[in-house]
C-alpha cells in the first residue's frame, strides 16, 4: 500500500519547489513528483510589444545565479532574428562572460550541496560553515573561485550580477591591456584552484557513491546503487558557449521540441498519508493536506522528441566527451569536471582577444518578425530563448530554460530512490527554479487562467 | 573653520614641474598630484574633465598615463559628470585603485557611493584619491557659451583661458585679447542646481584645491584625509609638489573663508526659502538635507 509524503519547501537550491512522493511500505519512492511552486513572474509574455534593447535586460532578472545566460540568450534570440552578426571580439568578451559565470555558479553549488556529502573514511557530513578544518580552507577556496568568476564577469559583463555590458549587435565597450591583464591574473589565480576544487569534490562525490548509508532524520538510510538514474536522454547545444539559428551548423533543432502542460506529465490530486517531524529541519508536510501537482506546477514541460531529456554538465560531457557515468553522483562529478574548461576557455579567449578592436556591429537591422533562436549552455544546462522581432518591437518571446527541462527528468530520477534522499537527487541538477517558472498562469484559486499557446 | 571642513594642514602650493604649469589653471596641483600618484601607484587611472566634443565642453576621461592628464588641465566652467565613469573604471578599465577629481557636489557624491553603494558593488573600496576643486558654482554649456560668445564677445573656439576671479569672468585667447564681465551678468545663467550647495571647499575630498586665497599661479590646498596627507606629503618630498606655509599670504584664508560664509549663507537662505514657511499658500519644496 503506497504512501504520499510530501517535502515542501525544499531546499538548498535557487527558487521555491516541493516534492511530493509517493513510497512504497519501506520508504522507497515509487513515483515522484518534483515541481516548480514559484509564482509566475510570466516575463515571456509581458515582453510582447517591448523594444529588443528591453527585453534581454528584464530577461536576465529572472534569475541572479545564471542572469548571463539569460542575457546572452536573449540578445543572441534577437540578434538571430535580426539577422545581426556580431564582431568577433564581443564574441570573445561573451565566452569569457559565460566562462566567469559557470565557474561562480558551479563553486556556488559546491556550497549547496556539501552539506550532503561526507568526509572521506568518515561519518562526519560536510558543514560549510564550520570554522574547523579542513572545511575552513574549503569553503575558503570555494568563495576565492566565486570571487575570481563574479570579478572577471564584472571587468568583461560590465556587471557580475545582471551584466550590463551585452548589448544586441555586441558590447557597449571593449575591455583595457590593464583588465585584459587583470582577468590573466585572475585566471592564473584560479586555475590551481579550481583543480584541487574539482578534485575535492569528485573525492567527496565518488566516496558517497561507495557508501551503504547516509544519515537522515536520526536515522541511517541506505543509499541505493542507482540513485537517480533516469532513462530519459540528454540534450546540449555546446560544451561551453552556445549555438544559435545563425549558425553554420546548429546544434539544437527547433523542429524536434515541443512545449506540453503539466497535466501530461505530473500526478494529479494526492491526499498526503504519510508525515515526519524528524526531517531537517521542521518535518514534512502534515498528513491530510493535499496536494495536486498537475495544478500546482509553475512551468510548463518542455520535450525533444517527444519525452523530456536531461540538461546540464552531464549532457554536454555525455554529447561531447562520452561521459557515461549516471545517477546523482554522476551529475556531481561531471559538475565538478567542467571546473578546468571554464578557466582553459577563458584564458583561450582572453588571449584573442584585440582590446582596439570594434564589439558592435555596425549595423543592426530592426527585424522583420523572423524567427529566431538562441541556446545558451548556462551552468545548469541549455536555456534556449526563442524571439521574433519586428521593426524594432518583440513580437514573440520564449524562454526553455535549464531547470524547466530538468523537473520532470529529475521526477522520474526519483524512483527508487529512499524518499529521504529525494532531495539529494534533486540537488544533483544544481534546480534554479526562478529560471524554470514561467508561462503558466494560475489565479488564487489555483485554477488555469493563461497557458502558452504552441505556434 | 567650520566653513572649510575638517582639514589637517592647509598650504599655498604649486606643481614643481614646468610642464604640468604650463597650462595649469593656478597651481597645477590636481595634474601634479594625480601625476605623482600615478608614477608611484597610489591609483592606477584617474577620472578626470577630458576635452570634449565642443571648445570648452568638458567629457569624463580615465586617464592612465600622464600624457593623458596634461589634456584634462584647465578649468572649463561647465559640468562634467565625472562620477559616470566611477563604475566603469572597475568594470571595462580593470581599476583598482581610482583617483578621481571634482567640484564639492562630486566628491559628496564619490563619499555616498562609498557609504550607501546602490548599484555601486565594488566601487567603495577601489577609492584611492579623491581630489576636489573649490566651487562657487557652474553653467551648463549653453550658459558657458552665452557669456563668451555674446557677452565677452569672444569665439570660443579661441579662448585659451577662462577664468571667475575678483568679481570678474574672464576670457583669454592666445592672440593675447581677453575680456572681462562683471559677475552679476552671469548670475543668470547658473546651474540652478548650484544653489542649494553648501560646500565651497570640497569638505569631503580627500585633498582640496582652488585659487582663492594664494596669489596668481599658486593654489590653496587643504590635505584633509589620512590617504590625502600620505600621498601629499610624499608628493613634496618627491618634489612633484612645492608647499609653503600660508602664513602671512595675502589675501590668504581669511579670503577663503569670507567666501564660503558668503556661499553657505546664500544658499542656505535659498533652501530656508523653498520651505515656503512665509506663505502658507506655497507648498514647501523637497530638502535633500532633511
Amino acid at each position: 500500500m503506497s504512501k504520499v509524503v510530501e517535502i515542501s519547501p525544499t531546499t538548498r537550491h535557487e527558487g521555491h519547489s516541493k516534492l511530493v512522493l509517493k513510497v512504497n511500505d519501506e520508504g522507497i519512492i515509487e513515483r515522484g513528483d518534483w515541481l516548480s511552486i514559484t509564482p509566475v513572474r510570466g516575463v515571456e509574455k509581458l515582453a510582447i510589444g517591448k523594444t529588443y534593447e528591453q527585453v534581454p535586460k528584464i530577461a536576465s532578472r529572472v534569475c541572479g545565479i545564471c542572469p548571463i545566460a539569460h542575457t546572452l540568450a536573449a540578445s543572441e534570440a534577437m540578434e538571430a532574428s535580426m539577422g545581426v552578426e556580431i564582431p568577433d571580439d564581443a564574441y570573445l568578451l561573451r565566452m569569457i562572460l559565460q566562462c566567469g559565470n559557470r565557474l561562480h555558479s558551479h563553486a556556488l553549488h559546491d556550497i549547496l550541496t556539501l552539506p550532503d556529502l561526507y568526509l572521506p573514511g568518515t561519518d562526519i557530513k560536510v558543514n560549510p560553515f564550520s570554522p574547523e578544518e579542513p572545511v575552513r580552507s574549503v569553503a575558503k577556496r570555494i568563495q576565492t573561485l566565486r570571487m575570481i568568476g563574479q570579478t572577471v564577469g564584472e571587468i568583461v559583463g560590465g556587471e557580475a550580477v545582471h551584466p550590463s555590458n551585452p548589448r544586441v549587435g555586441g558590447m557597449y565597450k571593449n575591455i583595457t591591456p590593464r583588465a585584459k591583464a587583470k582577468i590573466y591574473d585572475l585566471a592564473k589565480q584560479g586555475i590551481q584552484l579550481a583543480r584541487e576544487q574539482m578534485e575535492f569534490m569528485i573525492a567527496l562525490e565518488e566516496n558517497y557513491m561507495k557508501r551503504d548509508w547516509a544519515e537522515m532524520c536520526g536515522r541511517e538510510v541506505a543509499i541505493p546503487q542507482t540513485l537517480g538514474y533516469h532513462n530519459q536522454g540528454y540534450m546540449a547545444a555546446a560544451p561551453m558557449y552556445g549555438s544559435s539559428s545563425l549558425d553554420a551548423n546548429p546544434e539544437w533543432d527547433p523542429a524536434r521540441w515541443l512545449e506540453v502542460r503539466p497535466w501530461d506529465w505530473y500526478m494529479g490530486e494526492e491526499e498526503i498519508t504519510m508525515d515526519d517531524p524528524a526531517y531537517p529541519v521542521g518535518g514534512t508536510t502534515k498528513a491530510g493536506a493535499k496536494a495536486w501537482p498537475q495544478m500546482q506546477a509553475c512551468t510548463g514541460v518542455p520535450l525533444y522528441d517527444g519525452q523530456p531529456v536531461e540538461v546540464g554538465p552531464r549532457a554536454r560531457l555525455v554529447k561531447y566527451q562520452n561521459y557515461d557515468r549516471k545517477g546523482a553522483m554522476g551529475l556531481n562529478i561531471a559538475r565538478a569536471m567542467e571546473y578546468m574548461d571554464c578557466m582553459y576557455k577563458m584564458i583561450e579567449a582572453v588571449d584573442a582577444i584585440d582590446t582596439s578592436a570594434p564589439v558592435c556591429a555596425d549595423v543592426i537591422p530592426q527585424g522583420d518578425g523572423e524567427i529566431g533562436w538562441a541556446a545558451n549552455e548556462a551552468p545548469r544546462g541549455s536555456d534556449v530563448h526563442l524571439a521574433k522581432v519586428r521593426n524594432g518591437k518583440v513580437e514573440w518571446f520564449s524562454m526553455l530554460v535549464p531547470t524547466t527541462w530538468n523537473f520532470p527528468v529529475c521526477s522520474r530520477a526519483l524512483t527508487g530512490a529512499p524518499w529521504e534522499l529525494a532531495e539529494v537527487i534533486v540537488r544533483a541538477y544544481d534546480p534554479c527554479v526562478s529560471c524554470a517558472t514561467h508561462m503558466i498562469v494560475l489565479d488564487e484559486n489555483n485554477k488555469l487562467v493563461a497557458q502558452k499557446l504552441l505556434e | 573653520m567650520e566653513y572649510l571642513g575638517q582639514y589637517k594642514a592647509v598650504y599655498k602650493a604649486k606643481a614643481g614641474c614646468e610642464d604640468i604649469l604650463a597650462k595649469s589653471q593656478d597651481g597645477g596641483i590636481v595634474t601634479a598630484m594625480f601625476a605623482y600618484a600615478l608614477e608611484t601607484g597610489i591609483i592606477d587611472g584617474a577620472i578626470v574633465a577630458g576635452p570634449g566634443a565642443e571648445p570648452y565642453k568638458p567629457e569624463p576621461m580615465i586617464a592612465t598615463t600622464v600624457e593623458e592628464l596634461f589634456a584634462s588641465r584647465g578649468t572649463k566652467y561647465s559640468v562634467s559628470p565625472n562620477l559616470a565613469l566611477i563604475k566603469e573604471a572597475t568594470r571595462s578599465y580593470g581599476l583598482d585603485k581610482i583617483g578621481i577629481v571634482g567640484t564639492p557636489c562630486q566628491i559628496q557624491a564619490v563619499r555616498k557611493g562609498q557609504l550607501y553603494p546602490v548599484g555601486l558593488r565594488d566601487v567603495p573600496d577601489k577609492i584611492a584619491l579623491a581630489l576636489g576643486i573649490f566651487c562657487m558654482e557652474n553653467f551648463p554649456y549653453q550658459g558657458l557659451f552665452q557669456m563668451v560668445e555674446d557677452h565677452c564677445a569672444t569665439k570660443i573656439d579661441n579662448v585659451t583661458k577662462m577664468d571667475i576671479g575678483k568679481g570678474k569672468f574672464s576670457v583669454y585667447t592666445e592672440r593675447g585679447v581677453n575680456s572681462q564681465i562683471p559677475l552679476k551678468v552671469t548670475h543668470k545663467y547658473e546651474q540652478p542646481g548650484c544653489h542649494v550647495c553648501l560646500d565651497y571647499v570640497a569638505n569631503m575630498a580627500d585633498i582640496s584645491t582652488g585659487s582663492v586665497g594664494t596669489p596668481d599661479g599658486w593654489s590653496t590646498v587643504f590635505v584633509r584625509s589620512a590617504a590625502g596627507e600620505a600621498a601629499f606629503n610624499k608628493a613634496v618630498e618627491a618634489g612633484w609638489i612645492i608647499a609653503e606655509s600660508m602664513d602671512g599670504v595675502k589675501p590668504g584664508l581669511e579670503l577663503v573663508e569670507k567666501l564660503a560664509t558668503e556661499k553657505i549663507t546664500k544658499n542656505q537662505k535659498y533652501l530656508e526659502h523653498r520651505a515656503h514657511k512665509e506663505h502658507a499658500a506655497l507648498k514647501p519644496l523637497r530638502n535633500p538635507y532633511t
